[in-house]
């Protein structure tokens, strides 16, 4: 037993070579997540200060832009929170709609083999599919409505959609089912407390990419395919010659992806995973081990005495 | 009393060349509240009995009948592996397989078991928190909590370190004596079958059952004890005999 517990001697801190008060603070995960963007920042400030071209964005415009943005004064012909309402609300008409008919299908291809044949090859040349294609081809046969970005949505998510629940089914725990099956479990409670939570994280992958790649195929669709949006909009200030402004759009839409991320996919996701182990399992295994060995040492069982000499032996 | 009924099966896997045949000729009866091993070399068809007998499985011929006084016998089930839900808690897990888990009493019962596995601190743990020790107890209380009239268990005690193994097979024994109940015990570890049982099934390649021991040593059973290990050395001795060492 010796050799188990013995432990390393500590070296002793070499001059020198300890972190400096400094080196620790930037270490933290914290600051540095925040170094980051405040390196991009001092960058962007020292290229815009070579004065290198007359319509590179500078912060402060950004910035300024941005502001009045958010106080309803701008050239356009719908504000901040009109554009981002109209595009919000293609994108999760879009994303609503590439989730449940994605999962269905999904769901189809991971359960039977013909079902799998008969989409396969529709779901590869979607996804093979650039989304440009998608926004010219949706704006010449729609013209400048909410139908062409809406489709534009779901033709640029629902593969991943797809394509997640597809290999969710495929990879069901069957040894839990047969469990379940062993001991009679009744179906409907089988479907409640084993196949959906098997299927959760499948199923938050592929909320992730659909909103995410739906997002991208929805702006570049707002610019051939609608005279309204957050796509129209950027396109709108591109034809302005307002770069400023164009990056302030996508600053506006960086933040809100940011806000979702954080206050909404992450609670979410944290609800539906906290039977993950986190803290505490070392705790249990220790006192798992401890409990065997009062077992082992117990004076009643002699049988336990050979265990205990192949312990001594380590 | 349960009784098992097992006439002529026959289990196979797969077509053409790929088909194995895991079973074959299988003609057995057990009865009331006996401890029952089945040992054989690995691949020869242990698991698949017991996944016939719990109805995972289908058999490709022949018929198996487990009665509890001439009623469908309710069965358990531990697996080689806890198999617990991860995302449910140890209670839960427990639940999951009652008959009725809404009720008090299933709860009780489930608590009831729990402490007998001295895990009755553990119920709102969820399975990822707890060792393979620990899980494996979880399996078992699972089990026994659907107070069942058979128990299937296959190799239970495998994956685990031999100091758990040790003391969970003593608790295991003292649960079987104090609840009553025709267990079926799958193990390649002929010690640990001549220590826990009163019968033993011994199964031979291509699924034949090639032996039927029955041990009658009084429990509970030391492995230091000189009877016990004679009867280890007689098991091991038909082991060499039907050529069935070398797995
Ligand atoms: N689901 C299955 N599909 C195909 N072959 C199987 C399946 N289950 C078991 N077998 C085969 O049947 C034989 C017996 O397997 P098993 O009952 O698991 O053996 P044991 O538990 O004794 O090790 C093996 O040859 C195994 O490969
Ligand atoms: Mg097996």
């Amino acid at each position: 037993m010796t050799a188990v517990t013995e432990k390393v001697p500590e070296r002793p801190p070499v001059k020198g070579t300890e972190d400096s008060g400094l080196l620790r603070f930037v270490k933290k995960p914290i600051v540095a997540r925040l170094l980051f963007p405040t390196l991009v920042i001092a960058l962007w400030v020292f290229v815009d200060s070579l004065e290198i071209s007359r319509v590179f964005p500078a912060p402060d415009r950004v910035l300024g832009f941005m502001w009045d943005e958010l106080r309803l004064e701008t050239l356009a012909r719908t504000n901040l929170y009109e554009t981002l309402g109209i595009s919000l609300l293609r994108l999760f008409a879009g994303f609503a709609v590439s989730m449940v008919v994605g999962t269905a299908i999904g769901l189809g291809m991971g359960l039977s083999k013909s079902v799998d044949a008969f989409f396969h090859d529709w779901v590869m040349a979607i996804l093979a599919m650039p989304a440009l294609v998608w926004a010219l081809f949706l704006g010449l046969v729609f013209g400048f409505g909410s139908t062409g970005p809406v489709l534009a949505t779901i033709l640029a998510g629902i593969p991943f959609v797809i394509i997640n629940v597809r290999e969710g089914v495929r990879n069901t725990p069957r040894e839990l089912f047969d469990m379940a099956s062993a001991f009679d479990v009744p179906r409907n409670r089988m479907t409640r407390h084993l196949l959906i939570p098997s299927l959760m994280p499948f199923m938050f992958a592929a909320a992730r990419y659909g909103f995410s790649v739906g997002w991208k195929g929805l702006v570049l669709a707002e610019v051939f395919a609608s005279d309204r949006g957050m796509g129209w909009m950027i396109k709108f200030w591109y034809d302005a010659h307002r770069s400023f402004a164009v990056v302030g759009y996508a600053f506006f839409f960086v933040i809100f992806a940011f806000f979702l991320e954080k206050f909404v996919f992450d609670k979410l996701y944290a609800r539906a995973f906290k039977w993950r182990p986190a803290v505490g399992a070392i705790e249990l295994v220790e006192e798992e081990i401890q409990e065997s060995f009062i077992d082992a040492l117990d004076p009643e069982g002699a049988q336990t005495l050979p265990d205990r000499d192949r312990l001594g032996d380590n | 009393m349960a009784q098992i009924k097992i006439d002529n099966l026959r289990k196979e896997f797969g077509v053409g060349d790929d088909k194995v045949v895991a079973l074959q000729n299988v003609n057995l009866e057990i009865e009331g509240d006996v401890f029952v091993s089945i040992v054989g070399p690995s691949g020869c068809g242990k698991s698949t009995l017991l996944n016939i007998l719990s109805g995972i499985e289908t058999p490709s011929s022949g018929k198996v009948e487990i009665t509890q006084d001439r009623h469908d016998a309710n069965p358990g089930y531990v697996f080689q592996a806890a198999r617990l839900l991860p995302w449910r808690t140890v209670m839960d897990n427990l639940l999951f397989v009652q008959k009725d888990p809404d009720s008090e009493e299933a709860r009780a019962r489930c608590q009831k078991y729990l402490d007998m596995v001295h895990l009755g601190d553990k119920g709102d743990k969820y399975p990822g928190e707890l060792s393979g020790g620990m899980q494996q107890r979880v399996g078992i209380a699972r089990a026994f909590a659907v107070e069942p009239d058979v128990l299937f268990m296959d190799e239970p005690f495998s994956h685990l370190d031999a100091i758990t193994a040790r003391s969970l097979r003593r608790e295991l024994h003292e649960m079987w004596a104090a609840t009553g109940k025709t267990i079926l015990f799958v193990t390649h570890d002929v010690g640990e079958a001549v220590e826990l049982s009163n019968r033993i099934l011994v199964f031979a390649k291509g699924g034949k059952l090639e032996d039927d021991i029955n041990v009658e040593l009084p429990f509970p059973r030391d492995a230091a004890n000189e009877e016990v290990a004679v009867a280890k050395a007689q098991v091991l001795k038909k082991f060499e005999d039907l050529d069935l060492v070398a797995t």
